[in-house]
């Protein structure tokens, strides 16, 4: 599903350059559910960054589902990210005044599927997430937990190739993350890939494959056992 | 493009910025406001104008001769330059479809008098047309015919004021009075709208006259109208072929202007015209100016916004918002307000203006109005002073990065 190639990135910081991806290769499979770990600092968000075409690699090769993505412009880089991604962030991105259906149904704006459709989307997977009843409240009369999940079905909403999750419990007390990494392996028994950079090691341990990032290197690459979240919730 | 979404961003951005739309808001809606009366008050000056002219027919020209003041054609300076009756036959040859009525004028003072009272008049000897040229209003009687002018009748067409000095409290019709000891049979008054003083002429057949003074066909002025039709242009270009032909039958010099006199209204029609031309382009230019303060306003709260919402609208592009998209969402809402607000003040200065407009009238200044056209001019411009308020806003909202929905900064 995604493969990558020596991947290098530095940011220019006056007259230095700061080195913060030395050659990063790796492959995902379909159906995985890989954390991606590290120190900040280590690279670990830049790489997420260049996985979300929202930044762009110094040299190397990326390829999502056969696609090499190379040479994007803003529009194009858009149509890839709403195409193949789905994202979700720490603290949750939910726009405040559209209510839970709403949110959930933008990408699907932006994929220009008629309202009508939208909305049964938007139902059908905040029902999946187990928020069906809240689809006209808005984010603020939501709990963080309750927040992070309606972010999930607007991420899965788009039906994408490979969820992105940036530190997605970053934000939840122990208990709430619990239930939303159990939503994560949920939607991941369905068949879809994701990626999750975390620095918390019980979260890591709830993914499948552990790839840990130290000063722009993979030092750890494994496979791992994974623990259930079920039985903590 | 106007889908239900863009309305509920538009609104959702608006209702949390009351104030701030509303304070920006009437920046605009107020240079509209000004702009509209300013431009009212400008077509009330040109309605003033035209009301003081429209007493006389304004497509008419005065052709009077006079003493050349240049050697010309083997002539010495100091001609006497004398119209005739074959003149007004020229003309009517020369320029079959460009006039439409004309007169001669001959012009003879006289003392008049009706039993014992006396008074001191100007008579014009004239054709039947000088009614249609002067827009004479008949209120009893009739005008001067062709028979009169043809039989060379004694008969006068007075004024409501000669009336009143000679005739009292009789009826003038028919009766006779004596214009320099000759008998002259009153057969119509009339009034004029312009002034009294007009209502002191009298008005004779030419014929009359040239046969009592000397068997003469000498007149003193040509006064015709031209075909209605003819705009500014066409009116002024016809007035210059006139004057060439009778400087050459005249031979007198091109620029010699005490020779010949030719006056045409709509030379009067020019010079109003170029100046509240002149003030319309003054107006506009400051009306413009009022609006643009209006338009950095907007400008103003859509970059507070755009700052705002920059997390957004990352989030919205991380989601697959293309530029294009997030331009579209400010344009439209800078549009909307500027809109919104523009047409309020215009609908307020319209309707002023069609509230007391019409009860506007003094002197050089009537009825101040506002045509369609300026109505459509103003929603344009205010629509481009939309696009202009968002353009900056807008393209600073879609170089916002996406990489700023994932800081948590």
């Amino acid at each position: 599903m995604i493969q990558i190639k020596d991947l290098h990135k530095s940011y220019k910081m006056g007259k230095n350059s700061l080195h913060v991806l030395k050659g990063i290769n790796f492959n995902v499979e379909e159906g995985e559910l890989v954390a991606i770990m590290g120190s900040s600092g280590s690279g670990k968000s830049t790489l997420l960054n260049i996985l979300g075409m929202l930044d762009s690699s110094d040299s190397g090769e990326y390829i999502l589902d056969n696609v090499p993505i190379k040479d994007l412009n803003e529009t194009k880089a858009a149509r890839y990210r709403n195409k193949f991604l789905g994202f979700v962030f720490q603290s949750f991105n939910l726009i405040n005044y559209k209510s839970a259906a709403e949110n959930v149904a933008l990408p699907l704006y932006y994929q220009k599927v008629p309202r009508k459709e939208r909305q049964e989307k938007a139902l059908k997977y905040l029902e999946q997430v187990g928020l069906k009843e809240w689809a006209g409240h808005l984010p603020s009369e939501l709990s963080g937990g309750q927040k992070q999940r309606v972010a999930i079905a607007r991420a899965l909403a788009a039906e994408p190739k490979v969820l992105l999750a940036d530190e997605p419990t970053g934000a939840l007390d122990s208990k709430t993350s619990y239930e939303v990494m159990d939503l994560i392996q949920k939607i991941n028994d369905a068949g879809n890939t994701i990626l999750i950079v975390t620095h918390e090691p019980d979260i890591a341990d709830m993914c499948k494959r552990i790839v840990h990032l130290k000063d722009g290197v993979i030092i750890e690459d494994k496979k791992i056992e994974q623990v259930r979240a079920e039985q903590y919730v | 493009m106007f889908d239900r979404d863009i309305w509920q961003e538009i609104y959702h951005s608006i209702s949390n910025n009351k104030l701030r739309t509303f304070l920006t808001g009437f920046s605009v809606g107020w240079g509209i406001f000004i702009l509209v009366l300013l431009l009212a008050s400008v077509k009330g000056m040109q309605n003033g104008f035209t009301l003081q002219f429209s007493d006389d027919a304004t497509n008419s020209i005065f052709v009077r001769t006079g003493t050349t003041s240049l050697a010309y054609g083997g002539f010495e300076a100091g001609r006497r330059i004398q119209m005739t009756n074959d003149d007004i036959e020229y003309i009517k040859r020369s320029f079959p479809n460009d006039v439409e009525y004309i007169s001669p004028r001959v012009y003879q003072n006289t003392s008049a008098r009706y039993k014992s009272e006396t008074g001191s008049y100007n008579i014009q000897a004239v054709y039947p047309d000088h009614q249609a040229i002067e827009k004479t209003i008949v209120n009893k009687g009739r005008f001067i015919n062709a028979n009169d002018l043809i039989n060379a009748s004694k008969v006068a067409v007075i004024g409501r004021k000669v009336e009143e000095d000679l005739f009292k409290n009789e009826d003038a019709i028919g009766k006779f009075v004596e214009f320099n000891g000759l008998p002259f049979r009153v057969i119509g008054t009339f009034t004029d709208d312009g002034d009294d003083n007009a209502e002191r002429n009298i008005y004779a057949p030419t014929s009359t006259y040239q046969k009592m003074y000397g068997q003469t066909d000498h007149i003193d002025q040509i006064a015709l109208t031209y075909n209605p039709n003819y705009d500014l242009t066409e009116a002024l270009a016809f007035s210059d072929r006139l004057e060439n032909v009778f400087r050459r039958r005249f031979k007198i010099a091109p620029q010699d202007q005490a020779g010949i006199r030719i006056f045409n209204y709509a030379e009067v029609f020019e010079d109003i015209s170029n100046f509240t031309g002149g003030l319309d382009i003054a107006v506009i230019i400051v009306g413009l100016l009022i609006l643009l303060s209006g338009i950095v306003g907007i400008g103003n709260i859509m970059v507070f916004i755009i700052k705002e919402r920059t997390k957004e609208i990352g989030v919205r592009k991380a989601l697959g918002a293309e530029p294009w998209s997030i331009i579209k969402l400010v344009l439209f809402e800078s549009v909307f307000i500027t809109a919104l607000s523009g047409f309020i003040g215009l609908g307020i200065a319209t309707g002023l203006l069609a509230a007391i407009g019409p009860s506007i009238k003094t002197g050089a200044f009537a009825n101040p109005s506002v045509s369609m056209s300026m109505v459509v001019t103003a929603t344009i411009i205010l629509v481009v002073a939309g696009v202009l308020a968002g353009l900056i806003p807008a393209m600073k909202a879609a170089r916002v990065k996406p990489i700023v929905a994932l800081s948590d900064k």
